[in-house]
């Protein structure tokens, strides 16, 4: 044999060896399967098959923690309820000369628990729309419950019949608007899934914008003194305590006014004038009567 | 017969085909930063704001980069800020365990398709549909031992927090 002859065979040689190699390692990676379970609840155990004979190492990649550990192939890859708590997509792997990998999911559980969210924590009465409320269907393992559960929503306030609207949540969420009552106090609002889920929110609802003003007045030793009666929202809710009321006098050219809150209902001034005056008084948009005193007696 | 000149190119050829080779690697040449589109046309009960629109979509690449960097680099740092509540404790507990088992994670090349579902009456929660495309590689001990091309949809919660809107929930799901 020449030896350009033989320099050919041994290269023929090494492409064999190589591609025997190749197909080897090739049938060796398809050797390993893994069987990655179908359905999976969060919080649930779990068994991973796999074929095949030999140690190897698994690895476990989730959304909340991952996994190392030495396997035996051909036996199946026990996972604690522990190790399956976050909802979302897990990567499987098994390396012994080469990897296998499978994904899979676990689904949230059934809703045990809710976020509730209210809007706002004072509202006026009488109120289109003012109060909105937004509730989040969580498992317990506070995964987001993305299949459709119904909702209740109830409110109510002292002394009237509770109202309720039933909401299906949507991607783990359910929401409501409504407006408020018309009678001041706390508005007890409450979201539940069933009768084991319940969450409550309490919101005040307080005397809107004063309605009418009505004022009088008579002089004293230290001018005049001005008050309204009692005031009140258009639902006939007194004020709070603090509303200021602007009284303004009109003596001829000169004009002073004077800011007084409201306290138990009425607002109180004192005006120093001496000559004929006129005297007004306003709060938010409500103007009150005009009430016209003859000078100083 | 090969010159010398030849033989010259012939090796500097071969030493950077043996240089692009030994060096070149995926994450090399990915794109770091993550792409982002948000759609808010099907966003309810309220309208997005055009300034909200643009702070979730700054935020929430902004989310995407950091924990790309967090879960690469095994680093808590990056998760402070962009992600709150269980995201947060989720992705936390994840580098934790990521570095007792000496493995790291690759995001690369990533694209997201964000959609507004959600967004509450008074502003302060939005739910997303994301639809991210991403190179996704797992490495034990620096050796790659999964890639993958992936396209995973997330169901995302996001609130405005004292500067900017916040992760609180990121739920990977089969699709929408």
């Amino acid at each position: 044999m020449s030896s350009s002859t033989s320099t050919a065979w041994k290269g023929h040689k090494l492409i064999l060896a190589l591609a025997l190699g190749l197909l080897g390692s090739f049938a060796l990676a398809q050797d390993v399967t893994l069987q990655v379970p179908a359905g999976l609840i969060a919080g649930n155990a779990a068994t991973i098959g796999t074929n095949g004979s030999g140690s190897a190492t698994f690895y476990l990649v989730g959304p909340a923690a991952s996994i190392k550990r030495e396997v035996e192939l051909g036996r199946e890859i026990s996972l604690a309820a522990k190790d399956l708590q976050a909802a979302g997509r897990y990567v499987a792997v098994v390396c012994s000369s080469n990897c296998t990998s499978q994904v899979f999911f676990v689904a949230p559980g059934k809703p045990v628990d809710l976020s509730f969210i209210v809007h706002p924590s004072r509202a006026p009465v009488a109120e289109n729309e003012a109060i909105s409320g937004v509730a989040l269907t969580f498992d317990e393992f506070r995964n987001l419950v993305v299949t459709p559960s119904t909702v209740q929503f109830q409110w109510s306030t002292k002394g009237s019949n509770p109202m309720s609207r039933s909401s299906q949540t949507r991607e783990g969420i359910a929401w409501f608007r409504t407006s408020s009552g018309k009678t001041a106090g706390p508005l007890q609002i409450s979201a539940a899934i069933g009768n084991d889920v319940s969450t409550r929110r309490v919101v005040q609802q307080v005397a809107s914008i004063p309605c009418n003003l009505r004022i009088k007045g008579q002089r004293t030793a230290k001018g005049i003194l001005v008050e309204t009666e009692p005031i009140r929202d258009c639902s006939g809710n007194p004020v709070p305590d603090g509303t200021v009321v602007t009284f303004t006098a009109r003596d001829g050219a000169k004009m002073s006014t004077v800011d007084a809150p409201v306290k138990q209902d009425v607002a109180r001034a004192t005006i120093l004038a001496k000559g004929p005056v006129t005297i007004s008084a306003a709060s938010g948009v409500a103007m009150g009567n005009e009430l016209r005193l003859s000078g100083k007696e | 017969m090969q010159t010398r000149f030849h033989k010259r190119v012939e090796f500097a050829a071969l030493l950077l085909t043996l240089i692009a080779g030994g060096f070149w690697h995926p994450a090399l040449a990915a794109d770091s930063s993550p792409g982002v589109t948000l759609n808010v046309s099907k966003a309810n009960p309220r309208q997005v704001e055009p300034l909200t629109e643009s702070a979730i979509l700054r935020d929430y690449k902004f989310a995407w980069g950091s924990l790309g960097a967090a879960l690469q680099s095994n680093s808590l740092a990056p998760l402070n800020g962009p992600f709150v509540g269980e995201a947060a404790s989720h992705l936390a507990a994840e580098v934790k365990t990521q570095q007792q088992n000496d493995l790291t994670l690759r995001y690369a090349n990533q694209r997201h398709k964000l959609e507004a579902v959600f967004y509450s009456p008074e502003g302060d929660i939005a739910e997303l549909h994301d639809t991210a495309e991403y190179d996704f590689e797992i490495l034990a001990g620096g050796k790659s031992i999964h890639s993958e091309h992936a396209v995973v949809h997330y169901i995302v919660l996001m609130t405005p927090g004292a500067d900017r809107w916040v992760i609180r929930h990121l739920q990977a799901v089969p699709q929408f």
